[in-house]
C-alpha cells in the first residue's frame, strides 16, 4: 500500500475536519437510534401491519395474512371499544384533574419554609418511589371487601354499615381505581411543579407585595403563568400514564366489574391474550396511540400559548 | 516476512477459538425446556421433579431444564413462547388452553407414537378432551372431581350435621356465618367461593351449583343449552350463595383456600389441591373431607403434556419418552402417594395411599363420579372460544347480582350471546 493511499484514506476518515464534524455526531447517535429502531419503530411497524390483518395468534417469521380493515371496522361498530373509551376518558380526566390538585397543593406546601420540610418533602416522593405493583396489592388488601381498611373505616366512622363492595361495584371500583392511581402519580406533579416553583424569582412576589396583591392575586397572577410551562409538560405526562397504565387496574379490578374499569390498555390486553384476536388487539393499540398522539399535540399546543 | 506470520498466526488462532465455539452446544448435554406452574407445589411439585430425575438418570446426557411460570400468567407466557417460535420441548398446558394451540397445528399428533408404543389409552381419564380434529394432540395428566371440606368443630358448635343437599350446605352455611366480635364485620363464613381469579375460576365456582341443578352450558352435541328451567335454577341458587353474605366477595382461590384451612370457613367445595392448604392451616386438625352435597360433583379434566410439532425429530423422541415415564404404572401410583392426585391411568395401582392421604377413598370416589356423568369444565362445542364464553357469562352473572335482575331474563341473554360468540 502506497503513502499516498493511506494518507487519502487517513483524510477521508479525518472526523476532525470542520466539514467531516457533522459525521463524527451522526456515528455517535447511531447506536441509539439503532436501538431505538429496533425496541420501538420496528415492533410498532409490526403492531401496525398486524393491525390490517385478520389473524388470531401470529407466529414471528410466519407467512401474512392478507390486508383486511375487518379489525378497524369491528372495533368501530364495538360497544365493548366505545365504553373502553369513555372508561379511559373518564379515568384520564379525574386521575389528571386528582394528580395536579394534590400534586400542585404539597408542591405549594413544600415550598415553604417550615420545621420538618424535608421529612416532608421525603414523604410526598415516597409514593413515586414504591414499586407500582407492591403498592397495588397493598391498596387491594385496603379496598378489600371482606377485610379492608377502608370498608372498616367506613362502618367505625358511621359512613356505612356495612362493608364496602369496592370491586363488585362499578361506581366504587371505578373510584377504587381512580383514588390509586391518583396516589400512584401526584408525587410526579408535585416534584415538576416543585422544581417549577423554586425557579421562581421571589423579586417578583416581594415587588407584588409592596403593590399590595393578595395571596390569591399572587398565585393567579405571578406563580401560574410561571409554572404553566412545567405544568404543560407535566399535565402530557401524566394524562399519558393514566393512558397507557396497566397494572394498576390489571391487579385491582382486572378491568371489571362489568367493564367499569375496561379501559383501552386492558381491551388491548385482553383481545390478544384472553381472546387470542391479536389482530384486534393490535388495532386497538393502533387506536391508542393515535388519541395519544392527538391528545399530546393539542395539550402541548395549549401550554406553548399559555407560556408568559 | 514477520508481519506475514503473525497474520497467519492470528488467523489460526480465531479459527480454533471459533471451531471451538461451534463444537460447544454439540459437546454440551441436550437441554430440554419445560416450562410449568406447578414446579414448588406440594406433592405435585415434587412427582415433577421425581419423574425428570428418574427420567435424566435413563437418559444421560439429557438435562430438563424445569422452570416455572406463574398460572395467573402462564397462558400469556404460553402463548407468547409460541407466537415468537420458541415453545418449551415439554408443554405443559391447562386442558381449557391447549386447544387453541393445537387449532393452530402447532401441536404434534400424538397416535403415531402411542401405536408404535403399543399404548392403550381405553380407561384413562379425560383422554378424549385431548383430541382435536380426530387427533390426539396430548395427554390427560390429571382428571379430578371435587370434595368437601369442613370445619367439624364450627359445623358441630353451630349445631349442624354435614350437609348431603343444596337445601341442606345453603342452610348449613347460614348458620356458620358469623360476626364472631360483634364489630359488624363477618370474620367467619359459611362457604366461600373464588370471585377474583378471573371468568374461568368464576365460571367453575359457579359451575357447583349449575350442575347440581342439572344444567349445562351445552350438550353433547355443542348446541348452547343455557335458556333452561334447570339453568334459571342454578343461576338462582348463585345469586341466593353470592347475596346472602355466606361467602366472602372479590377473593383470590389461595386467600380462600387460607380461610378455610385457618378456621375462618365452614365448608369449602375444591379440588384435591386444596389438601396442600389445609395440611399448613392452623385448622388442620379440625378438617375433615367429605363428598359434596352437590351432585354429581364438579370436575373434570386439569391439565395435560403436548409436544410442539416443529421441533427436531431427537428431540420429539426424548419429549415422548419423559412424556411415556410419566404415564407408566410406577409414576401413576407416585401421582397419587406423592402427589396426593387422583392419576387418569386405570392401571395405576392405589392400594394403601389412604394411609398416607386418608381422605384419597373420597378423591377416588369423586373422580369415578365426575367421569361416569361426564362431567368437564370446558363446554363441548365452545373449547376454542372458551375465554370469550367465560367473560360473558362471568359478566351476565355480575350483572345480575349487581342489578339484581331475574335469573331468566339472564339465562336468556346468555343463550343469546353464547351463540353470537359460537356464531
Amino acid at each position: 500500500m502506497t503513502d499516498t493511499v493511506r494518507a487519502g484514506r487517513r483524510k477521508f476518515f479525518d472526523l476532525a475536519r470542520p466539514s467531516r464534524q457533522h459525521l463524527l455526531g451522526y456515528i455517535l447517535i447511531a447506536p441509539a437510534v439503532l436501538m431505538v429502531a429496533a425496541i420501538i419503530v420496528w415492533p410498532l411497524i409490526l403492531a401496525i401491519d398486524l393491525s390490517f390483518q385478520q389473524v388470531k395468534i401470529p407466529r414471528l417469521g410466519g407467512a401474512s395474512r392478507p390486508f383486511s380493515l375487518s379489525n378497524y371496522t369491528w372495533l368501530f361498530s364495538s360497544e365493548e371499544f366505545w365504553l373502553a373509551c369513555w372508561v379511559t376518558l373518564k379515568l384520564v380526566v379525574v386521575v389528571t384533574a386528582g394528580s395536579v390538585a394534590v400534586g400542585l397543593s404539597t408542591a405549594l406546601l413544600a415550598n415553604n419554609r417550615f420545621r420538618g420540610r424535608t421529612v416532608a418533602r421525603l414523604g410526598m416522593a415516597l409514593p413515586w418511589a414504591v414499586p407500582e405493583i407492591i403498592a397495588v396489592v397493598i391498596f387491594a388488601w385496603m379496598f378489600d371487601t371482606s377485610f379492608g381498611l377502608f370498608g372498616w373505616l367506613a362502618i367505625q366512622l358511621g359512613f356505612s354499615d356495612q362493608m364496602i363492595p369496592w370491586v363488585s361495584s362499578s361506581t366504587a371500583a371505578f373510584w377504587a381505581v381512580a383514588i390509586t392511581m391518583v396516589w400512584k402519580g401526584f408525587p410526579f406533579v408535585s416534584i415538576m411543579c416543585l422544581a417549577g416553583l423554586q425557579s421562581i424569582p421571589s423579586d417578583y412576589y416581594a415587588a407584588a407585595k409592596v403593590d399590595g396583591a393578595s395571596v390569591f392575586q399572587r398565585f393567579r397572577w405571578i406563580t401560574m403563568p410561571l409554572l404553566m410551562p412545567v405544568l404543560g409538560v407535566t399535565l402530557v405526562l401524566t394524562l399519558l400514564w393514566v393512558f397507557r397504565d396497566f397494572s394498576i387496574i390489571k391487579v385491582l379490578t382486572g378491568g371489571g366489574p362489568l367493564r367499569s374499569t375496561q379501559t383501552l390498555s386492558i381491551m388491548t390486553y385482553d383481545q390478544a391474550f384472553q381472546y387470542h384476536n391479536f389482530g384486534r388487539a393490535a388495532a386497538v393499540g393502533v387506536l391508542t396511540l393515535v388519541i395519544c398522539i392527538i391528545a399530546s399535540l393539542l395539550m402541548l399546543g395549549r401550554r406553548s400559548k399559555s407560556i408568559y | 516476512m514477520n508481519k506475514r506470520v503473525k497474520r497467519l498466526a492470528l488467523g489460526a488462532a480465531t479459527a480454533t477459538v471459533m471451531m471451538m465455539a461451534s463444537l460447544g452446544p454439540a459437546m454440551a448435554d441436550t437441554v430440554l425446556k419445560f416450562i410449568s406452574w406447578q414446579t414448588d407445589d406440594a406433592g405435585t411439585g415434587e412427582w415433577w421433579h421425581s419423574a425428570i430425575a428418574e427420567f435424566e438418570k435413563q437418559h444421560p446426557g439429557v438435562k430438563i431444564e424445569f422452570t416455572k411460570a406463574e398460572r395467573s400468567s402462564y397462558a400469556d407466557t404460553m402463548t407468547t413462547l409460541f407466537a415468537a417460535n420458541q415453545p418449551p420441548q415439554i408443554v405443559h398446558l391447562a386442558s381449557f388452553e391447549f386447544q387453541m394451540f393445537a387449532d393452530s397445528g402447532w401441536l404434534e399428533p400424538l397416535d403415531p407414537w402411542l401405536k408404535k408404543d403399543g399404548i392403550d389409552m381405553t380407561g384413562w381419564a379425560g383422554q378424549k378432551t385431548c383430541e382435536w380434529n380426530g387427533e390426539t394432540v396430548c395427554i390427560m395428566t390429571n382428571y379430578f372431581g371435587f370434595v368437601m371440606a369442613y370445619n367439624k368443630k364450627i359445623l358441630d358448635a353451630a349445631g349442624v350435621a354435614v350437609p348431603k343437599t343444596y337445601d341442606e350446605f345453603l342452610a348449613a352455611a347460614k348458620a356458620t356465618t358469623k360476626d364472631l366480635n360483634g364489630d359488624g364485620i363477618v370474620d367467619q363464613f359459611g362457604t366461600g367461593h373464588e370471585t377474583k381469579g378471573g371468568p374461568g375460576q368464576y365460571l367453575t365456582e359457579m359451575l357447583n351449583y349449575i350442575i347440581d341443578a342439572g344444567a349445562y352450558w351445552t350438550d353433547k352435541d355443542g348446541n348452547i343449552t343455557i335458556d333452561t328451567p334447570q339453568m334459571v335454577e342454578g343461576l338462582t341458587r348463585w345469586k341466593t350463595v353470592m347475596k346472602s353474605g355466606i361467602s366472602p366477595v372479590d377473593m383470590s382461590a389461595s386467600d380462600v383456600r387460607k380461610l378455610f384451612a385457618d378456621g375462618k370457613m365452614a365448608m369449602r367445595m375444591d379440588g384435591p389441591w386444596l389438601y396442600g392448604t389445609t395440611e399448613k392451616g392452623t385448622a388442620k386438625s379440625d378438617i375433615v373431607y367429605a363428598v359434596p352435597p352437590l351432585t354429581p360433583p364438579l370436575g373434570g379434566s386439569s391439565n395435560v403434556l403436548a409436544m410442539p410439532s416443529d421441533i427436531p425429530d431427537d428431540q420429539k423422541q426424548l419429549v415422548w419418552d419423559f412424556i411415556k415415564l410419566t404415564m407408566t404404572p410406577e409414576f401413576q401410583r407416585t401421582y397419587a402417594t406423592l402427589g396426593g392426585n387422583t392419576p387418569p391411568s386405570p392401571k395405576a395401582d392405589v392400594s394403601g395411599v389412604e394411609k398416607t392421604i386418608p381422605h384419597f377413598p373420597v378423591l377416588l370416589q369423586t373422580m369415578k363420579a365426575a367421569s361416569e356423568k361426564g362431567i368437564d369444565r370446558v363446554p363441548i362445542g365452545l373449547e376454542l372460544y372458551y375465554n370469550e364464553f367465560s367473560k360473558m357469562i362471568m359478566e351476565e352473572t355480575q350483572r345480575m347480582i349487581i342489578q339484581d335482575l331475574d335469573p331468566a331474563e339472564v339465562a336468556k341473554t346468555m343463550q343469546s350471546k353464547a351463540e353470537s360468540i359460537k356464531g
